[in-house]
């Protein structure tokens, strides 16, 4: 299921990060960042929202930019819009200012899209809708080279922001396909670039461990 | 001790800046926001970092002429705010969370303005006029610098005060400890009075000037872990 192989992929990235907080964003996010305690990150603190770390936390309104400044924070987003550049979009799509179709809002995009941190865009769909070359809106702006390393997980597979261009680490069954049919979006698949079906064995171990009833599948439409 | 209706009479003049607490599903001021819509007073201007059923209620007593926040959402996306951004009526000013809060920082501080480390290189600073891109004066490194938001009035909704007028709140909370510190006046509705505890004091009482009891005063958004947001109240709204 491309739920877990996503989501377990997302674990393992969390794990091996030199983070101290993650702010889940969606069941699957949370249900990641705890597989990554398993996994190898055991002191990761998880914090939902703006609070929540254990025990008080009374700063974390403050504390949440510092901690992204000095790149301990780590967070997987699913904007609306993603582009060839790394841009985001949560905003709405047609002009700044002027939406056809007004979404959320910037929220916190803005802040978390050119940090030391690492940042995983963490999308259930490689919808050429989304995956675009140019967002309407830039609520957080091109990746600079101070960056810390920038990963999308799609059901096309795991792509890395490599000097301002997209670069496949591994595709998904299929992830060629679904690349052709979002053409603005490049991607450069070096040759030899491996295909993965499933997650590691330790990864699917700590999922089940954490989430024995996937919950982490509904995003993905499955389960 | 005065109600609330008659405190926010005394509070909110036309065309005040509200700031609302709580933030998404969480804590919204609701019980303040329904006698404030009761009131009549018109052409406010509202602020919040992350709205829900505040937004939504506000915008729909037509006495809003301008909505500051940096991402407004119900279960799912907010029929009003989208409506206000997609004909520009009443006018929005987005924000991001960070520059939202930078705004209140400077308001702590009596700056007009802060610079922020992100913004430059979006398009924030082309939709919202508190943004603009500046030059550092001492090393000529572009900043964002953030105009201050100081709210008129505050209105924050909490699980619980103690006898000297301290607040509690035992789930998120969000920026309503800089709102408290950046509002001229800060209006505390609360569900119940408990003894003091020192150590879980969230909001001191020294930033707070009005306090009300209000049981259930966030439905239909949640006050955690007192209860849950209520999705029928939601879509009623």
């Amino acid at each position: 299921m491309i739920g877990d192989l996503l989501t377990a992929t997302l674990a393992e990235e969390i794990a091996a990060a030199p983070i101290r907080v993650f702010v889940p964003t969606t069941p699957a996010t949370a249900v990641a960042a705890r597989a990554a305690r398993l996994l190898g990150n055991d002191r990761l603190a998880l914090s939902e929202g703006f609070t929540a770390l254990a025990g008080p936390q009374r700063d974390w309104a403050t504390d949440v930019f510092t901690l992204l400044r000095r790149g301990l924070l780590g967070v997987a987003v699913a904007p609306v819009q993603l582009d060839a550049a790394g841009r985001t979009n949560l905003s709405g799509i047609g002009a700044p200012g002027r939406p056809k179709v007004a979404l959320i809002g910037p929220r916190g995009l803005t802040e978390n899209n050119d940090t030391p941190c690492p940042l995983w865009y963490l999308l259930a769909q490689h919808s050429p809708r989304t995956l675009v070359e140019r967002v309407d809106m830039v609520c957080g702006a091109a990746p600079s080279r101070t960056a810390g390393p920038r990963v999308l997980l799609s059901p096309a597979g795991c792509f890395e922001l490599v000097e301002g261009a997209w670069r496949a680490r591994w595709l998904a069954p299929g992830g060629r396909d679904l690349i052709d049919a979002a053409p603005g979006f490049a991607i450069e698949i070096p040759e030899g670039t491996p295909e993965r079906a499933v997650p590691s064995a330790a990864a699917l171990d700590a999922l089940a461990a954490v989430d024995p009833g996937g919950t982490r599948l509904a995003e993905f439409g499955e389960g | 001790m005065p109600a609330l209706r008659e405190i926010l009479a005394d509070a909110v003049p036309n065309g005040a800046l509200v700031a609302c607490g709580g933030g998404e599903l969480q804590r919204k001021p609701m019980a303040a926001i329904r006698e404030l819509v009761g009131l009549g007073v018109g052409g406010l201007r509202v602020a919040t970092l992350l709205g829900s059923a505040d937004v939504e209620a506000l915008l729909g007593s037509g006495a809003v002429v301008e909505v500051h926040s940096a991402g407004v959402a119900l279960e799912g996306l907010a029929p009003r705010w989208r409506e206000a951004r997609q004909t520009g009526t009443p006018a929005v000013v987005e924000w991001s969370e960070g520059t939202f809060t930078a705004a209140l920082q400077a308001a702590t501080l009596g700056l007009d303005s802060m610079p922020w480390p992100a913004g430059l290189g979006t398009d924030l600073p082309a939709v919202n006029p508190w943004l603009k891109e500046a030059q550092d004066p001492h090393t000529g490194r572009p900043v964002l610098a953030v105009l201050a938001l100081v709210p008129d009035v505050a209105l924050i909704h909490v699980n619980e005060v103690d006898e000297e007028g301290n607040a509690y709140v035992d789930g998120d909370l969000v920026v309503d400890g800089l709102l408290a510190r950046a509002a001229r006046r800060v209006v505390v509705t609360y569900e119940r009075v408990v003894e003091a505890d020192p150590a879980r004091v969230a909001i001191s009482r020294i930033w707070i000037d009005d306090l009300i009891e209000a049981p259930g005063g966030a439905r239909p958004t949640a006050c955690a872990p007192d209860y849950a947001h209520d999705s029928e109240g939601l879509r009623e709204l």
